[in-house]
């Protein structure tokens, strides 16, 4: 009677096993890394807009605060985007027929908004608020990554619940003093108060931050 | 403490049959039904492992930016693109106006409150005006103008009414009839004086379902003029109440439930006595000490027995035998007194109270007289009854009806809908399309008064000037601009009529006092000055008609949440369980458990009620405490066109009203299925006192008398004092039942209706409900009312069981709910003695008959499959911390008021910070009265109850002997 297995067949159970095994793997590699992706994630990309804005050019270039145009995040949930009128104010006396701002002129002749496509956005269980995170110290570029360096605009940051616990969980690292809040180079020098005192100015001390109430609703 | 009654929520509870009892006592009792299915070993373990695929996909969120963001083209010094902004403006029910202030997000109108300085209002609403909110978006609101049922456009009305006018001006206006409901509004008063001048022969017609005809006819009767009484009942030591409507429906009820409530907490002050006589319960009724039940005949008697013995001296011959003692309690507290009728007792017994609060002194103390707040007081009956024989006379050409709607609403016998076709112009202005817009040659969309200028007066007289809320959604069209078209074809816009008005009254910087008139939603110095007008003599004498002698008497009511019908596509209002019933979606008959027992019907049977010669086949339903003569039906359902909600509600009753014929009942065949919510969401105690009460002579003997007993010891951990400590004290000596507080908390955190069908599988999503019990004798029970909401355990039974931490407690003492780690296990609720917790077993948010866009932004929608409850309006917490945290401060002991608190009326519920010294709350939970719902199961809730005291009259024994 002939052999049932030929020769080959040890080599194609050995090889099967480690196929399987591998596609185990691969398939568990790729069920935790793949949404990890900056692809998934939407992180570093750069999103078309109606007009391609410079963050680079007004923040580093010419210095306007945060502030000029988003003038709402010291006092709201969220920090606003200029209404055309603002860009307006210099854009009537400067580059005034430059191609690319036709849009924004058509919008305030015709009385029609611009759109912006979302660049940072939450999910709607989420209820973040920009002015506590101001006031408590927290620099734009914690979140928004260096936007001063930012020829077009994209999410820096993940963003993802894990993101905002690193920082509710332990605050301290992420404090500046308040007054450099807005600074878009700010670093830790040796003159900045210490974490530590930075959590106790902003009666962070004892605070649960991580509790689910902070966000969720 | 001492021996309790067993108190009862249902009959068949109370009869305890075992069918009940089994079903009470599982967690999900309409399970069994749903689960007819067969289910095999491969079945099940199939769909646990779609389960199991499926569970968490609903939680996942790539983190995608999704849509745009648009920002406005100039910025506007008033609109903030974020964050709320309230303005003032009026509810307006059969013209009084109480004053509300709406919070707008993002630009629009989301919630309704009370607006403080409002007279009628003093920061409280309503049910009816917390559910207006959703009337404003409702999709199935007039969407156009019609002719004939065509669409037509504007022009075309235009030029019909330049016809008219042409006509109108030739003949003086003879044959121009106009029909509105009751008038407050100063503007419209004046245009209607323009429009008589302009057209002398015109005539102008009033008309309300609930009638209060007789209420004027007794101030006339009593005074020889017309006036309106405006009660303080917060100075009133010994209230009699008169088959009254003080705390349900009596023009500025909101305000006098607060008055009212100021004197039923012997913690806070000394006691009002209340005695209440009254066919079938009413609100005051069941807060009153003694509430007699008086059928027509004893009414009669007892009206009859109060003239002799207080007006004449004489000693009541004829009267129920408690009358003597109301008397000599009544004239012991002379000029602290008052006495009350509602309006549907005759002119005369009205005539007859004025004359007994005359002599009771209390005039300028407990209560005070000023000239008629109405435009135009009239008989409404008469005028509709003349308008109606106008028409089949053929005399009326024109006829332009105003917000009403009198083909649904008007008596049976009268024929509206028949007379309506002898007219050749017929034009209706309504908010929806409903009856009358359907037969009426030109129907015409209104604007919502959220939509419209306009004014109005509260029951004392102070204006409010209606700003609109939003731009109209649907092109409504303002009452005072259709006013002003029938005078001209240049038709002022409301606004500027409004502002034309108020002209005078604004001396000196205009525009500044136009603006904070608005801005604080009252206009000052406007509530009017008391009269000095004279009782008249013949007043004293007055006797009430004797009633007929039938063996069972017809009374027809206002349904408290739908009125007259009006509301019937507020799915908010239909859905709310009635305060005593507990019923929602319907209307049946409500008859005597004397008269129950001897028809042999139990409840949901259908009965046949004929009066003359109409017949209408209706489910009873017996309510404890009524006249065993009586039977009682209420307005408001079975309307025939109206919006998807208010479809296939209830039964149309008003064919039965104005006849003289008495009315007859007859068991009939078969039974209705109805949707009751009053054995939903049982809970149990061994020792039977959900709500405890008692009485003051007990209190005043040992005030701790319905205190707890002491904490036990606790299994688990108790949590560490937090930042902020969250917790709330309901007053059940001030809670009246009026479900004010159970559409705030819809209309906060967007909970949805289910639909009838649902709420009989025992489904409502209520966080907040009312508990009515009842206790003793089924013919005279004591009924008791208990707000319950989650009660946010220390030691909560919910949070050990959850197998996926869904529910935890946080910092600062709340149990929270994460929507979205919820698997829906739902043994947290099978494990909550409270009965609070609800799940969404479809996407019911989904469902809504509302655009989004109506909902709350500041609260998640919840999905289908997730277990939510009370968030103590995490929302409004969460707000009041930022605020605390970015000024550095911790958060105020009264900062944080929730909805619930924030609309009722009598503050019967306080909620605060805790770790604050000057929380009111904390006040409140040390009186000696507060006490812990099922405090035996020791969960340490954050909500505590007041227990409820009365202040019965000795001589009066409970059977009033």
């Amino acid at each position: 009677m002939a052999a049932i297995f030929k020769p080959r067949a040890n080599l194609n159970a050995k090889l099967t096993l480690l196929a399987a095994a591998a596609l185990m793997l691969g398939g568990v590699g790729w069920w935790w890394g793949w949404p990890r992706t900056n692809y998934v994630r939407h992180t570093n990309w750069i999103v078309e807009q109606v007009v391609p804005f410079s963050h680079q050019h007004h923040v580093s270039g010419l210095g306007l605060d945060c502030r000029f145009c988003h003038t709402t995040v010291e006092t709201q949930s969220n920090a606003g985007l200029p209404p055309t009128y603002t860009c307006m104010t210099c854009h009537s006396q400067i580059w005034t027929n430059a191609k690319i701002l036709a849009p924004v002129r058509e919008s305030l002749a015709n009385d029609t908004p611009l759109v912006w496509h979302r660049i940072n956005d939450l999910p709607d269980y989420v209820y973040f608020n920009h002015a506590i995170h101001i006031a408590k110290g927290i620099g734009c570029a914690s979140c928004h990554g260096d936007v001063a360096h930012m020829p077009l605009m994209y999410k820096a940051k993940s963003l993802t619940m894990g993101f905002c616990l690193d920082c509710h969980s332990n605050p301290a690292p992420h404090l500046r003093p308040r007054d450099e809040v807005f600074n878009t180079g700010w670093h830790r020098t040796k003159d900045t108060p210490s974490p530590s005192a930075l959590m106790a100015q902003y009666h962070l001390l004892n605070r649960k931050l991580t509790d689910c109430s902070i966000c969720h609703r | 403490m001492p021996s309790v009654t067993r108190q009862w929520r249902s009959l068949a509870e109370l009869a305890r049959d075992p069918a009940f009892v089994a079903r009470a006592a599982r967690e999900f009792p309409t399970l069994a039904g749903s689960l007819n299915v067969p289910h095999d070993r491969r079945r099940v373990l199939k769909l646990m492992a779609a389960g199991l695929a499926l569970a968490g996909l609903g939680g996942c969120d790539d983190g995608a930016p999704s849509g745009v963001l648009i920002p406005p083209v100039r910025s506007s010094r008033e609109s903030v693109t974020r964050g709320s902004n309230l303005y003032a403006t009026a509810s307006v029910l059969c013209g009084y106006a109480a004053g509300v202030l709406v919070r707008h997000d993002a630009g629009r109108p989301i919630k309704v409150a009370g607006n403080p300085d409002h007279p009628a209002s003093l920061g409280a609403t309503d049910a009816i005006a917390q559910a207006e909110i959703l009337g404003f978006y409702d999709p199935d609101r007039a969407a156009g103008l019609m002719r004939d049922g065509e669409p037509q456009d504007w022009q075309s009305l235009l030029t019909a009414l330049a016809a008219q006018r042409a006509s109108w001006t030739k003949t003086g206006g003879a044959g121009l009839r106009v029909l509105t409901g009751s008038v407050t509004s100063p503007t419209m008063a004046r245009q209607f004086v323009a429009l008589q001048q302009l057209y002398p022969e015109m005539r102008w017609h009033q008309w309300e379902p609930v009638s209060r005809d007789a209420v004027r006819a007794g101030a006339q009767l009593a005074f020889g003029r017309s006036l309106e009484i405006v009660p303080k009942l917060d100075v009133a030591d010994v209230i009699l109440a008169l088959d009254s409507d003080l705390l349900d429906a009596a023009p500025g009820h909101v305000r006098l439930a607060h008055d009212f409530a100021t004197r039923r907490n012997p913690t806070r002050g000394p006691m009002s006595r209340v005695y209440a006589v009254e066919p079938t319960p009413t609100l005051i009724g069941l807060a009153a000490d003694h509430r007699f039940v008086a059928g027509p005949g004893d009414m009669h008697r007892t009206v009859v027995a109060l003239r002799d013995a207080l007006l004449h001296g004489a000693a009541p011959a004829d009267g129920p035998p408690w009358v003597g003692e109301v008397v000599a309690d009544l004239r012991a507290h002379r000029g602290r007194a008052f006495v009350h009728a509602g309006p549907q007792l005759p002119a005369e017994t009205h005539a007859l109270v004025h004359a007994l609060n005359d002599v009771l002194g209390g005039r300028g103390t407990t209560y005070s007289l000023i000239d008629a707040v109405e435009v135009a007081p009239t008989n409404q009956a008469q005028s509709l009854h003349d308008l109606v024989a106008d028409m089949q006379a053929g005399r009326v050409q024109s006829l332009v009806i105003i917000d009403s709607n009198p083909a649904f609403t008007a008596p049976g016998s009268l024929g509206f809908a028949d007379a309506l076709r002898r007219v050749p112009f017929s034009l209706a202005l309504t908010v929806e399309s409903n009856e009358t817009s359907q037969r009426t040659r030109w129907s015409l969309p209104q604007a919502h008064p959220y939509e419209a200028w306009s004014d109005a007066r509260a029951f004392d007289g102070t204006a409010t000037i209606l700003q609109p809320q939003a731009q109209p959604l649907y092109d409504g069209v303002a009452p005072h601009h259709l006013l002003a078209l029938l005078a001209a074809p240049q038709a002022a816009a409301a606004l500027d009529l409004v502002r034309q008005t108020w002209q005078p009254t604004f001396t000196g910087n205009a525009d500044r006092q136009w603006h904070d008139a608005l801005a604080g939603g009252i206009v000052p110095n406007t509530a009017a000055p008391p009269t000095d007008a004279k009782l008249l003599p013949a007043a004293g004498q007055a006797t009430p008609p004797p009633p007929a002698d039938n063996p069972v008497t017809l009374l027809f009511r206002p349904d408290p949440h739908l009125w007259d019908g009006r509301f019937a596509n507020n799915a908010w209002l239909q859905e709310l369980p009635r305060p005593l019933t507990k019923l929602t979606w319907d209307n049946p008959l409500l008859i005597s458990p004397q008269q129950a027992h001897a028809m042999d019907v139990r409840n949901g049977d259908r009965v046949e009620l004929r009066v003359g010669d109409t017949t209408l086949t209706v489910p009873a339903w017996i309510m404890p405490g009524q006249a065993s003569d009586c039977a009682v039906v209420s307005f408001g359902f079975g309307r025939t066109v109206v919006g998807t909600v208010g479809q296939h509600t209830g039964w149309n009753v008003y064919p039965l009203t104005g006849r003289s014929e008495p009315p007859a009942l007859r068991k009939g065949q078969g039974r209705e299925e109805l949707a009751c919510a009053e054995h939903h969401n049982p809970i149990f105690s061994h020792d039977e006192d959900f709500a405890r009460h008692g009485t003051l002579a007990a209190f005043t003997a040992d005030p701790h008398f319905l205190a707890d007993h002491k904490p036990t010891p606790a299994l688990y951990r108790t949590k560490p004092p937090g930042p902020a400590e969250w917790g709330m004290s309901i007053d059940q000596n001030a809670c009246i039942g009026c479900n004010a507080c159970v559409v705030a908390c819809m209309s906060e955190n967007n909970i949805p209706v289910v639909g009838k069908q649902a709420v009989i599988r025992e489904r409502e999503m209520h966080w907040l409900r009312i508990d009515r019990y009842y206790e003793g004798d089924i013919a005279d029970p004591t009924t008791l009312f208990q707000p319950v909401l989650c009660m946010h355990c220390e030691q909560a039974p919910c949070e050990i069981v959850c197998p996926v931490g869904a529910t935890v407690h946080d910092s600062e003492g709340l149990n929270v709910m994460v929507y979205n780690r919820c698997v829906g296990t739902r043994f947290c609720s099978n494990n909550c003695p409270y009965k609070v917790r609800r799940f969404n077993y479809y996407e019911f948010a989904a469902q809504e008959h509302r655009p989004a866009a109506a909902r709350n932004p500041d609260v998640t929608v919840r999905a289908r499959g997730v277990m939510e409850k009370c968030t103590f309006c995490l929302q409004r917490i969460a707000a009041a911390r930022i605020a605390a945290d970015m000024e550095n401060r911790p958060i105020g002991g009264n900062e944080v008021r929730t909805a619930c608190q924030n609309a009722c009326p009598t503050q019967a519920f306080t909620f605060g910070n805790m770790a604050q010294p000057d929380a009111e709350v904390l006040n409140r939970k040390r009186s000696p009265l507060t006490y812990a719902l099922l405090s035996d199961q020791n969960t340490q809730p954050r909500v505590t109850y007041e227990a409820k005291i009365t202040n019965p009259n000795k001589a009066i024994g409970r059977e009033g002997a």
